[in-house]
């Protein structure tokens, strides 16, 4: 019987695959690991339409290939590998990745937030069970760090800066030393837990997000940083949000009708403000807010479900208001940089001549207030 | 297509021919040169050098040249030589085997480009760019870096030569789907025709680009005739050698490629020499002060070794070595330690390295030059008397050539021309200069300093200004002024490669950091240059309207940073700015703007943006109309201020009368006297904001609509005197018999008082020349004696007419002898509450005498008079102070008393302990029995037992929360009501006993007034205003008086308008953010919460970790509450 899930995990979905490059290179692997650091790049960064062993990989992560090596190589060393990035950069799907294709599972992830507690990353207890049989190693609730210490595989904890300070520093030890004492089976041999050899960390963290507690320095020093960008071709963000988009709208059984130049657009204005250059090499004034790929593709999904339940003449129509939404979140200034944003490339876009962009203009008044 | 193997085969393979193709800095293939030049054992050596360069190949190759050297002809060519230059290698090499050589290009005197390339059709995809998919790396990196220098290391100097070749011509065969540069056609066929000259056995180190072409192909014929330029060989520095310095031929990191060629091209040993670069950069770090050990460079040094594995690199290369540096040290902050370890790695990577010249060496360079320069210009050389010249750049081109040198002089530091005034220019710029020139012993001094960064003056100039530039860059600016500044002397001294740059910085730095006054002086100057007014530019360069847009993007984007401004500069400033902004058609954001301004803005602000938005058209002139006149009643303040605002930018439409100003007429005529009387010093301080001649020009447009107020009445002065004594006499006795006032009695006076006007009364004409402070000599006495009270603190004006040459002053009143004789007189004319307004206006101008003579127990305590006393104290003796002291006294107890009443609701109960899940210490015992119910379970013995799986905690109390507020407090420029109401509300938290408060000034420097904070009084009086703004080192302050930055608050009260580079703020914000302190930037600190800030600067530390807001004291402190809670 096979259950249908929102989102697979990547063993998974791509379970064939990994049991393919499991076979095909025979290379040295680092102690643990299933496949080798080679292997692990084709893996999520593809083949590059040559073919690895006799077959071709596709890539599942949009980016430049050199950030994907030195992501294995921190794994393979003593270092945790953290992803450092603006939100919706597929910082948590790549570390998915990295730890699907290294030890088989991507399951053993803490979820960062304010309310994360030690026990989240060290250990809890059963406490009927503790109360019944006293301190032992059945009554111990082994958090997914520990299981992924004793088992030799990738541990994952997301959102690592929203963690309280004091939460975040009881990795220090466990990067450090490698090891977790429990004090209350002491005098056994599980009072220490010991990190067996394929035990790594990939920790992921936004970079502009309000409300996060800064990292210690001595936390950081246990981390490699990787700064994950974001996607950084046009036509690579549009297939993206296209497609999934498309999926989104799709899920719901509703058809996909959005014009392909209308997502195009609504791509390039998500770059452009994302970036704060128009692909002409415009100034843009950046808003505060995050204008992420995630984002398009919401905004994209939404155009797409309401094109499908309540069809207008424009979809266009929709965008400005749209990015209105996603624009004023937290600075009511933002919505004047998108006004500065109409006023600068659109504008000349327009004047320009382009179709697309002649209509957002004509369409400039659903932006004042 | 023929198969590339085999060609580059054939290249390899010739009998009589050694191509060695190269770049112009190669370790790898210098490292491997020798080798190859023995195995063949050439006859002759030809090298890519000008014909002209031949007499120098001795001196290149003379062992005691210490490189980096560079051999330069004039600006047209330049050849920086390091030890891994495979070109030098080869000479040495031939030096020591006594081999011929030959220079084989083309003379530099024949490469005056002659025809655009021929374009041929793009056919397919490039080949560079398959062979860089093929290639690892980074997506940006080089070429030839990834195929020959990263993996030819251990490979044989024959491997390598042909993966050079084939290299290539890979690049060539690109280069040709696009056209080749004719210019290097004609080198090539030189070229050939060395080679094909000379007999026996040859070698040619040539540019790889250039070797395909070499073995066959037409030879060159027509030999151009023109005269050869001066060569120079110079030395020359690791820094200029950088390829980021801006010079040309350089490459990356100098010192790694000298690492790479001592290691002989062999792996094992380059791989030791990432082990000594990255130990060198720890080591740089820590002497930054940023943690950085043993531990770190081992995993440096095992991630380069790991990816080069990963990548099948012989050896780890540069890009291996980068980027296992910045992923190890750089924690993904591009502002924080990033900034540090990209400090370290120039540091260590680029190198100090100078070269040297050998003994004998011809001397050469820039001052001959300088020198003939001089002459043929017929300018004074060395030794020649001084002279005076008046230049016109913009039509002779003589002139322009002498501006030119002597600008480019001025700029490499040697002091030749000396500007004078080229006469009166007023409202325009001059287009002459004028000069007093003349040679001086310093400028021989300053000329050899700049001779190291070129061999001609234009050279060593663009040299010097660029290096100035990279040293802004790398102390994290250029700031807004410096790149104004850089643009400026760019432009007029003719560069306009760096002035292109310069744009750039100007782009970057002034639309994103500059104040108002930057904005405006930007785009001051771009117009100049696109007008091509700048002698050293006559055309602007590429994009500069693209900058000038961004520029007025900036404009429209500050206005939101002038809404809480009280200058009437801003306010013309503001009519400036929108109006480019206006033309350029940035008209929603603009519309919105102005709009939120004329809502949110100061009184002035808001005045100034509803003016605005009639001259631009975005509201109708009516509705104008109306709002001015309804200012009339507003609290005394407010009308002035939006007057003052209104007028300064609609002076000009208020003139012409009609519907703008017919409401405010209206009004204006519909008061009573003794409204018109207390409302008169507001509205009087409103109109002062026009110049004399425009109350002037505005009185004769009053004076049109009260067309009968004319001196010259119809009846003749006699017969109306008559008729009035008459009327007051009839009314008189009207009076004495009981009788109410006859109606009809408005009907005798004559038509010159119509309007609803008691007789005796102040008439509308009169009411203007009041409210305007002009003609005062016409009016009555009792009328004159207003007037005079109010000059004396308003004075004539400024501006236009405020000097007038028929001493205008006269038939004023004398002024009064004793500022208590005026108070005296301001409280009987308009009562008491006029008084301290005027007193405040008073003090605000500097009136000394009048805050001195005002009684301290009389006054009402306000903000603004705090504040306006507290300005005039900044620059008093202590004497003076003294006298006033018991005035500020006052009004600092007064108000430090309503603001801690205000405060303290939002401050109490910080000590006291709240439940918490946090481990503490301090069990809640309680609370954990409360929360943990559900576990209960029976106990053996029947009892029930309490699981306490969720156990809750009392958070500190008094004793054990500490925490530190840090206010930081900008005091640049003037004693601003921040700064007052920052001290007031020092001085509560100072109550406060769970915070320890520390108050910090600063400017350029940074004065710590925490001793004082107790005491608000000896607190203002302390603050000493001026100097620039650094907000960084009082940032680097803060950091240093941090005891536990968890626990430490820094507030920075500023107008953020950074005087220094912003990239040092961003990392001394960055650096505090990342100890865990917390921070928050005070655009303002007042009750009006209306900034008056740089949005640009603000922006960027909301982004480095620092939000900003407009708070008030209040909001302050529940902000503090809520963070300690």
């Amino acid at each position: 019987m096979t259950v249908v899930r929102q989102i697979d995990p990547p063993e998974h979905r791509y379970a064939e695959e990994l049991e393919f490059l499991v076979a095909a290179d025979a290379g040295r692997r680092p102690p643990g690991w299933r496949l080798t650091p080679r292997a692990v790049v084709t893996f999520v960064a593809g083949s590059g339409g040559v073919p690895f062993g006799g077959r071709v990989i596709a890539p599942k992560f949009v980016g430049e290939r050199a950030l994907i090596e030195r992501c294995v190589v921190t794994l393979a060393g003593e270092r945790g590998l953290l992803l450092v990035g603006e939100p919706g950069t597929a910082k948590s799907m790549l570390s998915e990745l990295f730890a699907a294709a290294i030890c088989g599972t991507s399951a053993l992830a803490v979820q960062g937030t304010a309310g994360t507690s030690e026990d989240q990353l060290r250990y809890g207890w059963n406490y009927a069970l503790l109360l019944a049989t006293g301190p032992t190693p059945e009554a111990l609730v082994p958090s997914p760090v520990l299981t992924a210490m004793t088992t030799g595989a990738v541990a994952r904890v997301e959102e690592i800066t929203r963690c309280l300070p004091e939460v975040q520093d009881a990795l220090v030890s466990i990067m450090s030393e490698r090891r977790i004492s429990v004090p209350e089976l002491t005098g056994t041999d599980d009072a220490v837990a010991h990190a067996v050899p394929g035990f790594c960390l990939i920790a992921t963290a936004n970079l502009r997000d309000r409300g996060v507690s800064e990292m210690s320095a001595a936390l950081k020093r246990r981390f490699n940083f990787e700064v994950v960008p974001p996607i950084a071709d046009l036509d690579a963000e549009v297939a993206l949000v296209t497609r999934q988009a498309r999926a989104a709208v799709e899920r719901g059984g509703a058809a996909f009708s959005v014009d392909d130049a209308v997502l195009e657009t609504l791509v390039t204005a998500f770059r452009d403000l994302r970036t704060g250059f128009s692909a002409e090499g415009w100034e843009v004034e950046r808003p505060s807010s995050v204008m992420s790929t995630a984002e398009a593709v919401a905004v994209a999904a939404s155009i797409g479900l309401s094109e499908a339940y309540l069809p207008g003449p424009d979809p266009l129509s929709l965008l400005p208001g749209h990015l209105l939404g996603v624009v004023r979140k937290d600075d009511p200034g933002d919505a004047a940089r998108l006004l500065a944003y109409w006023d600068g490339a659109l504008r000349r876009r327009a004047e320009g001549g382009a179709r697309m962009w002649r209509q957002l203009w004509e369409h400039r008044d659903v932006l004042r207030d | 297509m023929t198969d590339p193997r085999e060609l580059v085969g054939r290249l390899a393979g010739d009998d009589r021919v050694q191509l060695i193709g190269v770049r112009h800095h190669s370790p790898v293939l210098a490292a491997a040169v020798p080798a190859m030049l023995d195995a063949f054992a050439p006859e002759t050596l030809l090298v890519e050098l000008p014909a002209e360069m031949q007499p120098w190949v001795r001196w290149l190759a003379d062992p005691e040249t210490v490189t980096p050297v560079a051999l330069a002809a004039g600006s047209r060519a330049f050849y920086p030589f390091a030890d891994f230059s495979p070109e030098l290698v080869a000479l040495r090499w031939a030096r020591r085997r006594g081999v011929p050589v030959v220079c084989c290009d083309l003379p530099l005197a024949d490469r005056a480009p002659r025809e655009s390339p021929v374009t041929g059709p793009e056919i397919g995809p490039s080949l560079g760019a398959a062979v860089h998919r093929s290639l690892t790396g980074r997506a940006g990196d080089d070429l030839w870096d990834r195929w020959i220098e990263a993996g030819a290391p251990g490979s044989s100097p024959e491997a390598v030569r042909r993966a050079a070749l084939a290299a290539g011509w890979a690049l060539r065969h690109d280069a040709e789907r696009h056209g080749v540069d004719p210019v290097d056609l004609r080198r090539e066929a030189c070229m050939r025709g060395h080679l094909r000259g000379t007999s026996g056995r040859v070698s040619v180190v040539v540019g790889a680009f250039h070797a395909p072409v070499l073995l066959d192909g037409p030879v060159l014929e027509d030999a151009a005739d023109r005269p050869a330029p001066v060569i120079s060989l110079v030395p020359y520095t690791f820094d200029l050698l950088d390829a980021r310095s801006g010079y040309p031929a350089g490459i990356r990191d100098p010192r790694w490629q000298q690492a790479v060629l001592d290691s002989g091209g062999d792996p094992e040993r380059i791989r030791l020499a990432t082990h000594t670069f990255a130990v060198e950069v720890t080591r740089q770090l820590r002497a930054q002060g940023r943690p950085a050990g043993p531990g770190e460079a081992a995993e440096v040094v095992r991630l380069a070794g790991d990816l080069a594995a990963l990548r099948s690199l012989p050896a780890p290369g540069r890009g291996e070595l980068v980027e296992a540096l910045q992923t190890v040290l750089a924690q993904g902050a591009p502002t924080g330690i990033g900034r540090g370890v990209a400090h370290a790695m120039d540091a260590v990577l680029i190198g100090r390295r100078r070269g040297r010249l050998p003994a004998g060496a011809p001397r050469t360079g820039l001052l001959p030059a300088v020198e003939d320069e001089l002459g043929r210009l017929r300018l004074p050389g060395p030794g020649q008397a001084a002279q005076r010249i008046r230049l016109d750049p913009l039509r002779s081109p003589t002139d322009r050539e002498r501006e030119l040198v002597i600008r480019r002089l001025g700029a490499c530091g040697a002091a030749y021309g000396d500007p004078g005034t080229s006469g009166p220019a007023l409202g325009g710029e001059a287009l002459t200069t004028v000069w007093r020139v003349e040679w001086t012993p310093s400028t021989d001094a300053a000329l050899a300093v700049a001779g190291l960064h070129g061999v001609s003056l234009v050279q060593a100039t663009e040299g010097l200004l660029a290096m100035r530039r990279r040293r802004e860059i790398e102390q994290g600016g250029p700031t807004a002024e410096q790149a104004l500044t850089g643009l400026e002397v760019a432009a007029a001294c003719g560069l306009p490669g760096l002035a292109a740059l310069r744009i750039r910085d100007v782009r970057q730095a002034v639309c994103h950091g500059g104040g108002i006054a930057q904005i405006v002086a930007g785009l001051n100057l771009l117009d100049r240059v696109e007008r091509g007014h700048v002698a050293g530019l006559t055309t602007p360069p590429d994009g500069i309207t693209d900058v000038r847009d961004d520029l007025h993007a900036a404009a429209v984007a500050a206005i939101g940073g002038l809404t809480g401004s009280a200058r009437v500069e801003d306010a013309r400033a503001l009519h400036d700015l929108v109006q480019a902004a206006d033309e350029a058609g940035r008209l929603m954001r603009l519309d919105h703007a102005v709009r939120g301004l004329a809502r949110d803005g100061t009184p002035l602000m808001s005045g100034a943006a509803v003016a605005v938005g009639v001259l631009l058209g975005h509201s109708a002139p009516e509705e104008f109309g109306r709002r001015l006149a309804s200012w009339a009643d507003l609290p005394a303040a407010e009308a002035t201020d939006r007057l003052r605002g209104a007028l300064s930018v609609a002076g000009a439409l208020l003139q012409s009368g009609g519907p703008v100003l017919e409401p405010l007429l209206d009004v204006v005529d519909g008061l009573s006297d003794d409204d018109f009387v207390r409302r008169l010093p507001a509205l009087r301080g409103g109109f002062d904001a026009l110049s004399p001649a425009d109350r002037d020009r505005l009185l004769h447009t009053v004076g049109e609509r009260h067309g009968a107020v004319r001196e010259q009445l119809a009846a003749g002065p006699a017969t109306v005197a008559a008729w009035l004594t008459a009327d007051r006499a009839g009314l008189a006795a009207v009076r004495a018999l009981g009788l109410t006032e006859p109606v009809a009695a408005a009907g005798a006076v004559p038509p010159a008082a119509a309007g609803p006007v008691e007789p005796g009364a102040i008439s509308p004409g009169q009411r203007w020349r009041l409210l305007l402070g002009r003609e005062t000599d016409r009016l009555p006495a009792d009328q004159r004696r207003l007037a005079t009270a109010l000059d004396e603190i308003y004075g004539a004006g400024r501006g236009e007419g405020a000097y007038p040459i028929d001493g205008g002053g006269a038939g004023r009143e004398p002024a009064y002898p004793q500022a208590r004789e005026w108070l005296e007189d301001l409280e009987s004319l308009f009562g008491t509450e006029v008084r301290d307004e005027v007193l405040a206006r008073a003090a605000e101008r500097g009136r000394l005498d009048a805050v001195l003579a005002a009684d301290p127990q009389q006054v009402r305590p306000s903000v603004d008079l705090l504040h306006a006393v507290l300005s005039l104290a900044g620059g008093l003796p202590e004497s003076r102070l003294a006298r006033l002291r018991p005035l500020v006294a006052r009004l600092t107890a007064e108000l430090t008393a309503q603001l801690a009443r205000r405060i303290r609701p939002a401050l109490v109960g910080l000590s006291t302990p709240r439940p918490t899940r946090r481990p503490t210490g301090r069990l809640d015992l309680g609370a954990t029995v409360r929360r943990n119910l559900h576990t209960v379970r029976p106990g053996p013995d029947g009892r029930a037992q309490v699981l306490p799986q969720q156990p809750v905690f009392r958070s500190p109390g008094r004793r054990s929360v500490d925490w530190q507020v840090v206010l930081l407090v900008d005091v640049s420029g003037s004693m601003e009501q921040s700064t007052v109401w920052a001290a007031l509300t020092a001085s509560v938290l100072a109550g406060v006993p769970a915070l320890r408060t520390r108050f910090v000034t600063f400017s350029t420097e940074v004065i710590d007034l925490t001793d004082r904070v107790d005491d608000p009084l000896s607190l203002l009086l302390e603050i000493r205003v001026g100097g620039g703004t650094h907000i960084a080192a009082g940032l680097r302050y803060a950091r240093q008086i941090t005891v536990v930055p968890q626990r430490t608050m820094v507030i920075v009260i500023s107008d953020f308008e950074e005087g220094y580079a912003i990239g040092d703020l961003l990392a001394a914000v960055r650096a505090l953010a990342d100890d865990g302190t917390t921070l928050l930037g005070c655009a303002s600190l007042d009750d009006k919460g209306r900034p008056r800030y740089s949005t640009g600067v603000a922006a960027q530390l909301a982004g480095a970790g620092m939000p900003v807001a407009a708070l008030s004291p209040t909001e302050l402190a529940r902000w503090i509450g809520e963070q300690v809670r």
